[in-house]
């Protein structure tokens, strides 16, 4: 055991990380129900008439609910289809020989080395010319990109634990390959394979370089929350407020998935 | 399975990526080799002039040197940091709930989207209305001006970066400390080694392999600074937080939409990267076996 003070240095340095780690949230929420002049003060103000003027400002706004609806189809569209064509990509890839599982992996890992704004500029070249810019399915298009390399990237590791005895038993019974796949691997994988795809959903919620080069009437969530502050000269930091909370909660909503996902993947290393 | 239905499966994924990664190389190469911008549609091709352009652009080489210091200052503070919170984690609490309480907790600032981090820490950092210079003054430092100061904006967003990954790494190193056989750490405390010298030696060591992964892997995300620089500075002031992909955004797409230039800087970006990255991955592959 380390001795008392290592101990204190390590009690207070959890502590003020929790706090961290939670305050700044907190405090957001704290001021997406106050009124302007009590978020605009030197000194913190804790006690004041909470208000839900902020959230009916921005539910009542067209240009945000427009983006939470292209939001929602763009990242379970993606999400979607980077599962059809992922999902069996990586059993694929799970079931390969040593030296091909590594090359392929290192393919679909390759993708998140490019740079996004690398992709975007001739995208939004090519977008332009074939009437896709702009819209959802050219958002669908490049997401779907980073949808599937996300996939199969976290969905291999889940198709590795799953036991050989079982295919091999449902092969004997005369299985066919595709069923073998559908009915005992993907099954077994689940857990893992929903975690990959929580994961997935939560990156391209967040997403905002190529949205916001890739749209312009038509943008996601945050490309809509990005341009709040050039709407007016006086910052509405209430506004803000109340949009960061709204655009947080989904994800949010799934931490408990994320952190079952990663011990999954922690155990079976 | 049979080595047909094997492709089946796999071969649309590779092709569709295939043909996406081909198509914009080749779509960057075409632009950057000529003198184009946004609106028009036919431009002359002026060789490699555009790449001569960038060695002598200042703003170029400032946007080389922040992003740079960027990816060295986030990668390093959220290794040394989340390491040292997940030994304090594994180390001084045994109780499983509070454990994974902490867990929990840590992993709420990775979740948030970058749009909401970004406005949030902005708020904080605020001079005159933020909280962090609140709090600071009553404990008696300085009064800072975060966000506006030429030397100091970089490391404020920086700590942003780092204040997301250092918390959501040190989940991932806490729970690679659990699934190791716990006879070495026991028997380092029965020669009543210090807590520093067993993890140093002996713990750490034994998760090289995939804590060269977790690097590797920040490495990568780093490079996407994009979204948290965009709302927090604006690449400012002047252009001390503008890094290669906010100059690529606002050279090639916002203002001015010089698209060929613009190309030609996120070619040499792509180079680096991708060369850098994958003698990184080949690396530690060899080191991991």
């Amino acid at each position: 055991m380390g001795s008392l003070v290592t101990k204190a240095i390590g009690y207070a340095l959890l502590a003020i990380a929790a706090a961290v780690a939670v305050l700044p949230i907190l405090w957001t929420l704290i001021n997406s129900f106050k009124e302007l002049h009590d978020i605009i003060t030197p000194i913190p103000v804790f006690i004041f008439v909470p208000t839900l003027e902020n959230y009916s400002t921005i539910l009542g706004s067209s240009a945000v609910l427009n983006g939470l609806k292209n939001s929602v189809f763009v990242v379970f569209g993606s999400v979607f289809f980077g599962a059809i064509l992922g999902i069996p990509a990586a059993y694929a890839i799970a079931r390969s020989s040593l030296r091909a599982k590594a090359e392929l992996q290192f393919f679909f890992l390759s993708m998140r080395f490019t740079p996004p704004v690398a992709i975007a500029v001739p995208l939004v070249v090519l977008y332009l010319q074939l009437n896709l810019y702009d819209s959802v399915t050219g958002l669908v298009l490049v997401y779907l990109v980073v949808s599937l390399a996300t996939i199969v990237w976290l969905s291999v590791p889940a198709f590795a634990r799953v036991p050989l005895e079982i295919e091999e038993a449902a092969r004997m019974d005369g299985c066919s390959s595709f069923v073998v796949m559908t009915r005992f691997a993907i099954p077994v994988a689940l857990p893992s394979l929903f975690g990959a795809l929580v994961f997935t959903f939560v990156l391209l919620w967040n997403e905002l370089l190529l949205a916001l080069i890739l749209t312009a009437k038509n943008g996601t969530l945050p490309v809509v929350a990005a341009a709040i502050t050039s709407l007016g000269k006086e910052v509405p930091w209430g506004v803000i407020n109340a949009t960061t909370i709204i655009l947080t909660v989904p994800p949010l909503l799934v931490v408990g998935l994320i952190l079952r996902f990663i011990k999954i993947n922690a155990r079976a290393r | 399975m049979s080595a047909r239905f094997r492709w089946l499966i796999i071969g649309p994924s590779i092709v569709y990526l295939a043909m996406f990664a081909a198509f914009t190389l080749a779509g960057s190469i075409y632009l950057s080799l000529q003198n184009r911008t946004l609106g028009e549609k036919l431009s002359p091709f002026v060789g490699i002039r555009n790449f001569q352009r960038l060695f002598n652009d200042h703003r170029f080489h400032n946007a080389l040197a922040v992003s740079a210091i960027w990816e060295l200052v986030t990668v390093f503070g959220t290794m040394v940091l989340a390491t040292a919170l997940a030994v304090a984690l594994y180390e001084y609490v045994k109780r499983r709930q509070l454990r994974d309480l902490l867990c929990l907790l840590f992993l709420i600032p990775i979740l948030l989207p970058r749009v909401a981090v970004a406005y949030i820490w902005r708020f904080i950092y605020s001079p005159t209305l933020g909280i962090a210079n609140y709090l600071g003054t009553q404990v008696g430092l300085p009064p800072s001006i975060f966000l506006s100061s030429p030397d100091g904006a970089l490391y404020w967003v920086a700590a942003v970066d780092i204040w997301q990954w250092a918390l959501f790494y040190t989940v991932i190193i806490a729970k690679l400390i659990e699934t190791l056989p716990p006879e070495p750490l026991e028997a380092a405390k029965m020669d009543s080694a210090g807590t520093l010298v067993t993890y140093g030696q002996i713990i750490l060591p034994m998760l090289s392999a995939p804590m060269l992964s977790l690097a590797l892997v920040k490495s990568i995300e780093s490079l996407r600074s994009f979204d948290l620089i965009f709302i927090m500075t604006g690449g400012g002031p002047g252009t001390a937080t503008e890094t290669l992909d906010l100059l690529v955004y606002q050279v090639g797409l916002n203002l001015t939409g010089r698209v060929s230039y613009a190309s030609a800087m996120s070619l040499v970006l792509l180079i680096v990267t991708a060369a850098g990255l994958a003698a990184i991955w080949k690396g530690t592959r060899k080191w991991a076996v």
